[in-house]
């Protein structure tokens, strides 16, 4: 423990826990508390209205969610899964495709690299907008597309079978960029004389990315991995805006704001939701980081 | 596709003149055909998967609705701006652009200094766990999201539906701190020993010392908040009823709900929305794009991110 050389004898004993009192307050408030209070919430049927009382109920909505209305908690597991694995997935090889193409040097690829990157600067908003625009069903680009290759029509993101594949290549489309750039930072750590090595013993191209380029990124995947799961685990901004949760895509993330602000007001069983939620990203996050850092240290 | 603007250029031309760490990387460009050929690759994955979709909806904005109906796909013919004016008067959108100004601009501010005020003394290990609170910190953030109890606490603090409940809870609640322990870290003792001896006191310490030596820090995490903060659709939806209090993020989602299939209308609306914050992606791209290929979103500016550096503080990023 360091002195605080700031203050007079008397005031420099305060003077830290001055600094830290107004942002770490606001924490306790606005950050700690609400997190833990999720825990207690979930054991109410608590519902939000003025005047109503708390419903203390144990685990009636933990045995909710597992025995009647296990169907619709299955099922936004299930689509969480999916929607998870795919857009994690999806997400890693495209910005490792991205990357493994645009990292040369020159003004044009700088460009490249900075459209590539600018979706997610925008709310989802604005991207589901755009994509609601272009999957359109009756005036859309890609209706007109797909009905000139295909002679077929589809609903596109009102179709329950494609909704979710269209909702996960949104998000990759979205953030792809990010990952492109984490592979970029790694690639160009990686030092010139392992590929002049790797020359010198003849490795062709593929063998030269599969056996130094790839398990050297190995940090790289690790980081994007681990976040975009995380990431795509908690969204649900995005998929409500473009399908509103419906045609098979309701994550429980979007379940739980949908219990809670979607005018059923089940604060309680929306808690419920967001443990749930928090169980999940304990299992997949303590998972993935587990294997992956174990696989960085075996490469 | 001509997204780049002589902005944009201007500023890719000072990264030109700059150092280029990985201009010694090994690319296999040393036949001319196949360079081009690669260059010609890549403009056609930037164009159109991830610049076409943009172009698209900013060109439906320029037709009229009737002119929508008859060739949906085609150019826009006749050209009109009407739609803009239409929208921005239709959604509101004027005062909820100051409204998104007001609800990014304070929090922001407010956050970065009292970030600094809070990683500060941790970073030094003023307190006797200062390592244990950081880190009870960083994994505060993946504890069970607090959305509906903070909607609660909202309401029985009175914050709920108001303007400055809304200011106060993001000022208050924006993490991000983490993300200057690290650097506060670079900066040496010795120069806190030194002010401290001349008698300078800690918050002149902190804002005339400290801060200035954090800019490329507190940029990055400015603009990052900014666009967090302006893009935010969730929290609005929950802790903000009334439409007048609304950021545009929010009057964009009803908007759209209201005027379903009038695309010039909501293409216009979008557009407005958007352009604020693509003015300044257009302004600081370099700044944005490489710093987060740098490390600079994590916190490790100047610093050539080492793999395992840069993978413990992605991780921090996460929570």
């Amino acid at each position: 423990m360091a002195r605080c050389p700031f203050g007079t004898q008397r005031t420099r004993r305060f003077i830290p826990w001055a600094s830290i009192a107004i942002p770490g307050a606001g924490w306790l408030l606005f950050g700690l508390y609400p997190s833990l209070a999720t825990i207690g919430y979930s054991f109410t049927r608590y519902s939000g209205l003025p005047g109503t009382p708390l419903n203390f109920c144990g685990l009636c909505n933990y045995s909710a969610a597992f025995t009647s209305l296990s169907s619709v908690v299955g099922d936004a597991v299930r689509v969480t899964l999916v929607y998870v694995v795919g857009a994690t997935v999806l997400q890693t090889a495209a910005g490792l495709g991205l990357a493994l193409l645009l990292n040369r040097p020159g003004r044009s690829y700088a460009v490249y690299r900075a459209v590539i990157f600018m979706p997610q600067i925008f709310s989802v908003a604005v991207v589901g907008a755009i994509f609601a625009l272009m999957f359109d069903p009756y005036s859309g680009p890609v209706q007109k597309v797909v009905n000139g290759l295909f002679g077929a029509t589809s609903a596109f993101l009102g179709s329950s079978s494609l909704a979710l594949p269209l909702v996960i290549l949104v998000n990759v489309w979205m953030f792809s960029g990010y990952t492109m750039l984490i592979y970029i930072a790694g690639l160009r750590n990686i030092p010139p004389s392992v590929y002049e090595a790797a020359a010198m013993d003849g490795a062709g191209r593929l063998r030269v990315f599969r056996h130094v380029t790839w398990p050297l990124l190995a940090p790289a995947t690790t980081v994007t991995v681990f976040l975009t799961a995380m990431g795509t685990l908690g969204e649900y901004a995005l998929l409500m805006v473009l399908t509103g949760g419906n045609f098979g895509t309701k994550t429980l993330g979007l379940y739980m704001y949908q219990s809670a602000f979607g005018g059923d007001s089940q604060l309680g069983y929306g808690s419920m939701l967001a443990m749930l939620q928090f169980f999940l990203t304990v299992v997949i996050g303590g998972g993935l980081l587990f294997t992956l850092r174990r696989r960085e240290i075996s490469l | 596709m001509k997204a780049p603007s002589p902005v944009l250029e201007r500023t890719d031309r000072g990264i030109a003149r700059g150092s280029r760490p990985w201009a010694k990387a090994p690319t296999p460009s040393t036949k001319p055909a196949k360079a081009i050929t690669t260059n010609v690759l890549c403009f056609a994955i930037a164009a159109v998967l991830f610049a076409l979709p943009l172009v698209y909806m900013l060109l439906q904005a320029f037709k009229t609705y009737t002119g929508f109906l008859q060739n949906p796909t085609g150019m826009p013919d006749p050209w009109t701006v009407e739609s803009f004016s239409t929208a921005w008067r239709q959604g509101d959108f004027g005062r909820q652009m100051i409204n998104s100004l007001v609800y990014a601009v304070i929090p922001d501010t407010i956050t970065l200094i009292l970030g600094v005020f809070l990683a500060f003394p941790i970073s030094r290990g003023y307190f006797k766990r200062s390592n244990a609170l950081y880190t009870f910190f960083i994994f505060s953030g993946f504890l069970p999201g607090g959305l509906i109890p903070l909607f609660i606490e909202a309401r029985t603090l009175h914050l709920y539906n108001s303007m400055a409940g809304y200011l106060i809870l993001t000022s208050l609640s924006g993490a991000g701190f983490f993300f200057f322990v690290g650097y506060i870290k670079g900066i040496p003792r010795e120069i806190d020993e030194a002010a401290a001896l001349d008698g300078c006191g800690y918050v002149r310490f902190i804002f005339t010392i400290i801060m200035p030596q954090m800019k490329p820090a507190l940029a990055t995490f400015a603009v990052f908040g900014f666009v967090h903060a302006w893009n935010n659709l969730i929290l609005p939806l929950v802790m903000l009823s009334d439409a007048a209090l609304w950021p545009v993020t929010r009057g964009l989602y009803s908007f759209f709900g209201e005027y379903t299939q009038n695309w010039p209308l909501i293409a216009a609306g979008t557009f407005i929305v958007a352009a604020p914050i693509l003015l300044l992606f257009v302004l600081l791209q370099r700044h944005l794009v490489e710093g987060v290929a740098g490390g600079a979103a994590f916190g490790a500016q100047g610093v050539t991110a080492a793999p395992t550096g840069v993978a413990k503080t992605g991780q921090g990023e996460g929570s």
